[in-house]
């Protein structure tokens, strides 16, 4: 399969009030065309920051400082201001966690459909509205002729979220980056969404990278994991493999701490302590005051990313 | 035999719903002349048993925020009871209720808005204590720093205030407050909802080590079906307003009987690859709204089992199989083969 999107080294930091805090500390990632990547992690790994980078959406005090991201071919970090702009909607877009944030609420879902149509595209008002319509069936929405005309406030949050998804594929991006897409919405309707995003890949070839807490998620929607903590992947590799066979200290204790609904434990693993402040990172391995395993190497030495097989990577010293 | 025994010995109820009933009323249209009544809970009953942990689940909208509110008296019933202790909360006279809510204590979602942020730890715990005029000086800074240890929290950090804590502690901090006065009942409304898994499991484990050291009762409300399967005795499954089936945990998952429960489980994704399934009973829909909602039986619309008799008739909520209750009229009994073909597990 062709490559879709390369991602090398990218380091980004934040300007605060105590200096730069680095918040994503060398990520390299890679996807093809068609593929479901998931990153997963917990608040203050990263992984957000990661995504909002290749689309250059960095809120103003935070700026990449190293590393470059392709999309094929074509070096993002070469670009001006302008061509990425023209990039962001056309061939890469995005879905956010809040669907009702992320729409603006005084205007129609027709007029936000045809918007970027009509920007991206050059379309005409009428081939816009043709073409809004066509999406909004694409994604589930019946009555979609009705539903042009409403406001965000008049639907309900899976609905709201179906907008979204129409709105970022309307150009027929070959990227959709999704950043927590089910996590304010209900069981049932999530259910709903991921099948929808599955649908949407296999119709449209569209490569979805998906950004969640959650390992039901990625069990249920990736082709391949990456495991992020404090700003690094820990761990990446085909989503079989990872959820058989997890490697990093990390990973194991994230899966062994979320109750399961059919194997009902007594006392849940935890993983002791909490993730750590980009300000004051732990030397070496950043897991080490976390980790079970941990001895003086860990505590001195930064692993690498290692390989250990074609489709499993790993960062560290002790398995 | 086990049975025999469980019965003789009579369980104390220390929390009960009788019929009980909580309506909105909201304004609607351009000039706000329309009245639309909102049954956010519309007839429920349900026991609460000493030293158990009783989990509701349901989707958004369903009324489970509003049943917890109810539970703690601080909200006035539309109608039914509230029964604490043998004494109904809405006839209690305001001290009587002062009193009532030591015992009645709760844990809300959001640690981060349910502190106060001008306030340091040490006066956040101490404030029950000290409203309740039941200790000061030297006796109630002992209360506080063995409250602190009994939550894992460090006596040193006494001083700070919440901005200074991760979520995962701030929600420690909360369940220390409630714990101050020595409750019989907490209410946990989402209490682990918006924290990190890691720290989820932290704190699931904590309420569960305090639950067994200090003989309390929970009431856990919450949307995550595997965490209230790992924390709950009993669960009642609530859809608009209204429990539609309770049971024991085990008995719930293992042998749901109502088709909104069973579509419920089904949604639930599992963390396990190999388990992906495009099953085809993905419930169709959404939760309608509550100032609407559909006649009869509410789940209808959704259902693929509905027939006429559910549009026109309400469902009476009724034990079925002992210890298990439902609403429903034509319950998933294992016999329906038809049913479980569909579910693939």
């Amino acid at each position: 399969m062709e490559k879709l999107l390369q991602v090398e080294n990218l380091k980004v930091r934040f300007k605060t009030n105590e200096g730069y805090v680095s918040t994503v500390n060398g990520v390299s990632l890679e996807m093809k065309k068609g593929e479901i990547l998931a990153i997963v992690g917990e608040s203050g790994s990263g992984k957000s920051v990661t995504s909002l980078s290749i689309l250059d959406i960095l809120p103003p005090n935070g700026e990449v400082y190293d590393g470059e991201v392709y999309l094929e071919d074509k070096n993002l970090n070469k670009i001006s201001k302008n061509e990425y702009r023209k990039l962001r909607g056309k061939e890469m877009s995005m879905i956010f966690q809040e669907p009702m944030t992320a729409l603006n609420p005084v205007f129609t879902i027709g007029f936000q459909l045809r918007e970027s149509l009509q920007l991206n595209l050059k379309m005409k008002k009428s081939e816009a509205t043709k073409k809004g319509i066509e999406m909004l069936e694409l994604v589930g929405i019946p009555d979609a002729e009705k539903v042009m005309t409403r406001f965000p406030h008049q639907l309900s949050g899976g609905m709201r979220q179906r907008v979204m998804i129409a709105i970022a594929l309307s150009c027929d991006p070959k990227l959709l980056i999704a950043d927590e897409p089910t996590t304010a919405l209900d069981v049932t309707i999530q259910k709903q969404i991921l099948k929808l995003m599955k649908n949407i890949r296999e119709k449209l070839n569209t490569g979805i990278l998906i950004i969640t807490h959650d390992l039901g998620v990625v069990a249920e929607i990736a082709d391949r994991v990456a495991v992020m903590y404090a700003g690094e992947i820990v761990e990446e590799a085909s989503v079989f493999e990872l959820f058989k066979n997890p490697k990093h200290p990390y990973t194991r204790g994230l899966m062994a701490s979320i109750p399961k609904i059919h194997d009902v434990v007594d006392k849940l693993h935890s993983i002791e302590g909490m993730v750590p402040n980009p300000a004051e990172m732990p030397s070496g391995c950043k897991f080490h005051p976390r980790c079970p395993l941990a001895d003086n190497e860990c505590v001195s030495n930064h692993p690498k990313l290692e390989k250990i097989s074609d489709t499993h990577a790993k960062r560290c010293f002790k398995v | 035999m086990n049975k025999i025994l469980e019965n003789s010995i009579e369980k104390k109820v220390v929390l009960e719903a009788r019929d009980l009933k909580k309506h909105f009323e909201i304004s609607k249209g351009i000039i706000k002349r329309e009245k639309v009544n909102v049954k956010a809970v519309d007839g429920i009953n349900f026991k609460v048993y000493d030293g158990e942990t009783l989990g509701i689940v349901g989707e958004s909208g369903c009324g489970k925020s509003t049943t917890g509110e109810l539970l703690l008296g601080l909200l006035e019933p539309t109608a039914g009871e509230v029964i604490f202790n043998d004494v109904n909360l809405s006839k209690m006279s305001q001290e009587e209720l002062r009193l009532a809510r030591k015992d009645l204590q709760v844990i809300f979602q959001d640690p981060y808005s349910s502190l106060n942020p001008r306030m340091t730890v040490e006066e956040i715990i101490s404030e029950p204590l000290i409203v309740h005029n039941i200790m000061k000086g030297k006796k109630l800074k002992t209360r506080v720093k063995e409250l602190m240890n009994l939550v894992g929290l460090q006596e040193h950090q006494l001083k700070r205030f919440p901005h200074e804590f991760s979520g995962g502690q701030r929600q420690r901090i909360g369940i220390a407050r409630a714990l101050a006065l020595d409750p019989k009942v907490i209410v946990c409304d989402e209490a682990v909802s918006a924290l990190d898994v890691s720290i989820q499991a932290q704190i699931l484990n904590l309420l569960k080590k305090l639950q067994d050291e200090l003989d309390l009762t929970f009431v856990f409300i919450a949307h995550g079906l595997p965490t209230v399967r790992h924390i709950s005795d009993r669960i009642a499954v609530m859809y608009l307003g209204k429990v539609v089936e309770l049971a024991d945990k085990n008995e719930l998952f293992d042998n749901p009987l109502h088709p909104y429960t069973h579509g419920l489980l089904l949604s639930v994704p599992v963390p396990d690859p190999e388990l992906r399934k495009d099953d085809p009973t993905t419930m169709k829909g959404e939760i309608p709204s509550p100032s609407n909602p559909p006649s009869g039986c509410h789940f209808h619309p959704r259902c693929k089992f509905a027939t006429e008799k559910c549009k026109e008739l309400v469902p009476e909520f009724r034990e079925i199989i002992d210890n298990h209750y439902l609403a429903c009229h034509h319950p998933l009994i294992k016999e329906d083969n038809e049913v479980f073909d569909t579910s693939n597990d």
